[in-house]
């Protein structure tokens, strides 16, 4: 034990103990010259049965920890070890934990909870994203510090390192290993990212509901069953988060950061709201369109000069090398007057983010919808120019939306792509061509929007039949195609293999036979096959090839699970 | 009613201390023979579970010797035990806690208490210690507080994958280390010549039912030395078969 008033390293004297774990003691300390307080972690030797592994565990989390920078994390500062103790200085960080507001007040305020865990998201995504990454496993409101200027700092990783599947062997109590994932107790498949948005969804149900789900029921409700004045976007949050299977929970920390932020959005209230602004927004485009025959008359000889200055742009970018420059001339091109109804800017941009690099970033995102929203009208005058750069942007959100940080997530780039397939289906000149391919998408990624509601409310059964159509069609027509890009031909089967995957019991359960689904795994498997990608294993599309490769024997097995067809002690 | 009663302990082949922990005591009341049986088992870092099942075993003798008399007097309702059960519980788990929070360690103890009276049984249980009725057959007359028992009931899980199941081993509370405890509580009519039996987790993960019923059924359960010396036959089983646990049997005879 260190003495209340002794002087550690000729630098930090302790001043009072400020708690004690399983393993250490904790204290507070001030660096008299600096003038500021640190909190002084200790880990004797007898205070532990194997000093010698402790001790290296906690060199190992110290290291991780001290080359960490975020504001909703301690920094440490200083490592101080002999024969006897292992002193670890970090931030002393004042306030009270969040288990500690609820012991006190109960269920906490949503708009709280709601700032809290888009914290807690944020400091999450920084530690998954690390390289490499870290993963919390131990998120629970005991160890988050609510400061007094309301932030909150995550503590103890000590106790996420102790917790690992060996001391399982003996009896344990779900009071003692918190909101543990179901995969934590190991037989389940790797702990990851997904792993803590799990802790981090029970985190949330606790807060705000003041029910602790390791304690009876021992179950994860939806909130608004506890109070119904809750919001119904925060309580699908929380039911995304908390799924047993991790493949249907957010996929990374970005993912459900998103949803957080328009939490109300996906709010049953506003959904309703947004069906009779549509209802408005209809009409506004009648009276418009009444008004615009007026002005095209007048317009026809300005564009005449216009149509030089356009041809003279697109002719400048197709020169240009300098990626920003190509940009930035699309968007004036498009801005030129009375061109913005012109299809050809468009689609060259869409070509030029997908030549970059072949992702299509938020801010890439952003630039094109404002451009295509703005000009919306001008654009709806020819439908169907319109339709094909609503099918081109599509399949760009689909195939290469980069979504957040570094997260690679099918799931959202088809969410994403819905509203632009279902404008072209909407505004198709008749005999279109795409548009069969683009219904698929539009379906596809209505089912995965939708997918989690209609499971939390049982109504997914019948869904699983025109999914199993949808991507059927888009493996026909797109993946066999040889002439499509290597991107779009891989992500299509990756996604076509991951819906078999994790769907296969409930393609059975809406009689898709398993001759088709078979069918459909061999359509795909040669598919994989024929595409060819580049030596280089850095490449993308190399490394997306072998991930789905490496995915593809348990994806069979998962069929012959769900048949019930695999041998005997498969 | 009367009964015959006998316990047995073992610390099992592989673990340093014996963290299980039992009482039992019969005594004679305003209504006549009845006995009291607790079992609790332990768990926690650096020996500290058997402080855990010890305490909550202490609670309960106390309260068969000083309450349970006045209880009898006063007229006994499956209220009245739950409740005052129900106290104790709650009452060892705020100690245990306590006491864990000041020696820096997590301890905790499951618990099944059972009383049997002329004409009913009454039984509080927390955790995978199990109160069973031998009569014609096994009957399990606690449910486990477990997360696989638990996942069993959902139909997440069958019997079977329970058994391999990674986290047969997580108990869903125990005393003192669950922020609050909730029991489960269990009543019933008393059979004549059958017998009742608690046991820890460690004493029937190896033995299947029908062993149960063939070393303790009530026909060869007539003397305490014979019932002693068939539930060690049944623990040596059990550390043959490598279980790995602490091991504790308590049967109670009616007859």
């Amino acid at each position: 034990m260190l003495q209340i008033g002794s002087l550690v390293d000729g630098k930090y004297k302790i001043l009072s103990q400020a708690g004690k774990g399983g393993m250490s003691v904790v204290y507070m300390a001030i660096n008299e010259k600096a003038n500021k307080t640190w909190a002084v972690k200790e880990v004797r030797k007898d205070g532990v049965l194997d000093f010698e592994e402790v001790k290296q565990g906690l060199i190992v989390e110290t290291d991780i920890l001290k080359k960490l920078k975020h504001t909703n994390l301690p920094s440490i500062v200083d490592v101080i070890e002999d024969d006897e103790t292992f002193l670890i200085v970090m931030d002393y960080v004042e306030g009270r934990s969040l288990q500690e507001t609820l012991d006190e007040y109960g269920a906490q305020p949503q708009d709280k909870v709601i700032e809290w865990a888009k914290q807690l998201c944020d400091v999450l995504g920084y530690l998954n994203s690390r390289t490499p990454p870290i993963i919390y496993r131990d998120m629970k409101p005991r160890n988050v510090m609510l400061k007094p200027d309301g932030n909150l700092v995550l503590i103890d990783f000590g106790t996420a390192r102790e917790f690992k599947e060996k001391n399982l062997a003996d009896t344990t109590c779900l009071g003692t290993i918190g909101y543990a994932a179901p995969e934590q107790f190991g037989g389940m498949g790797q702990t990851d990212a997904r792993t803590d948005i799990y802790g981090l969804g029970a985190t949330l149900y606790h807060l705000v509901t003041g029910m602790n789900p390791s304690e009876p029921p021992y179950e994860i409700k939806p909130i608004r069953e506890i109070n119904p004045t809750l919001s119904s976007g925060l309580e699908r949050i929380i039911l995304r988060c908390t799924q047993r299977n991790p493949d249907d929970r957010y996929q990374s920390a970005a993912e459900l950061m998103y949803d957080l932020e328009h939490y109300e959005e996906i709010d049953d209230k506003y959904r309703k709201k947004q069906k009779r602004k549509f209802g408005l927004f209809v009409g506004t485009i009648v009276m418009s369109a009444a008004f615009a025959i007026g002005g095209i008359v007048l317009n026809v000889a300005a564009s005449n000069k216009a149509t030089d200055a356009y041809e003279d742009k697109l002719f400048e970018i197709s020169k240009s090398r300098d990626y920003d420059e190509k940009l930035e001339l699309y968007e004036e091109c498009i801005n030129i007057p009375n061109k913005a109804g012109e299809k050809d800017a468009y689609l060259g941009l869409i070509q030029t983010y997908k030549e970059n690099d072949s992702v299509f970033s938020v801010e890439e995102a952003q630039q094109l919808e404002k451009l295509i929203t703005n000009n919306k009208s001008a654009l709806m005058q020819n439908p169907e120019g319109y339709t094909e750069i609503c099918f081109e942007t599509g399949k760009l959100f689909w195939y290469y939306y980069e979504y957040g940080d570094g997260s690679d997530n099918q799931i959202t780039r088809a969410k994403s792509s819905i509203e632009w397939f279902q404008d072209v289906i909407d505004n198709a000149p008749e005999g279109y061509e795409n548009l069969g391919m683009a219904k698929a998408y539009a379906n596809i990624g209505i089912f995965y929007r939708d997918i989690t509601t209609n499971i939390t409310e049982a109504n997914d059964k019948g869904k699983y039949m025109p999914l199993f159509d949808n991507i059927k069609d888009l493996i026909e027509t797109v993946a066999s195609d040889e002439s499509e890009s290597e991107i779009v031909r891989l992500e299509l089967v990756e996604m076509c293999r991951n819906a078999i995957h994790q769907y296969a019991t409930k393609f059975k359960i809406d009689q898709v036979s398993e001759e088709d689904l078979l069918e459909l795994y061999t359509d795909i498997e040669d598919i994989l096959d024929s595409i060819e990608v580049p030596d280089d294993p850095e490449d993308v599309r190399t490394i997306k090839k072998t991930a789905t490769m490496n995915e593809m024997e348990s994806t069979r097995a998962a069929i012959e699970t769900a048949y019930g067809t695999g041998k005997e002690g498969d | 009613m009367d009964y015959i009663a006998a316990a047995s302990t073992d610390i099992g082949i592989s673990k340093s201390t014996n963290q299980d922990s039992f009482g039992v005591k019969v005594l004679d009341t305003e209504i006549g023979r009845v006995v009291f049986a607790v079992l609790c088992d332990g768990m926690g870092g650096l020996s500290k579970g058997e402080v855990a099942s010890a305490t909550v075993v202490d609670a309960f003798n106390k309260w068969a010797l000083g309450r349970l008399p006045v209880l009898c007097a006063s007229g006994l309702s499956d209220n009245s035990v739950s409740m005052e059960w129900n106290n104790i519980i709650v009452e060892c788990n705020e100690k245990i806690k306590l006491y864990g929070k000041r020696c820096g360690v997590s301890l905790g103890t499951t618990v099944t208490a059972l009383l049997l009276t002329p004409t009913r049984y009454f039984i509080a249980n927390v955790g995978d210690t199990r109160a069973y009725e031998i009569y014609s057959s096994v009957s399990t007359l606690t449910n486990d507080q477990t997360v696989v028992a638990r996942e069993v009931s959902l139909g997440n899980i069958t019997q079977e994958q329970a058994k391999t199941d990674p986290r047969r081993s997580v108990l869903l509370q125990c005393v003192g280390a669950s922020d609050s405890v909730y029991p489960d509580f269990f009543f019933g009519d008393i059979k004549t010549n059958a017998v009742y039996m608690l046991c820890s987790d460690g004493f029937r993960h190896e033995i299947s039912e029908q062993e149960i019923y063939s070393f303790l059924n009530p026909n060869v359960m007539c003397e305490r030395e014979q019932m002693t010396r068939n539930m060690n036959s049944l623990i040596e089983m059990n550390k043959q078969r490598q279980e790995r646990d602490n091991i504790t049997v308590v049967t109670i005879r009616t007859f």
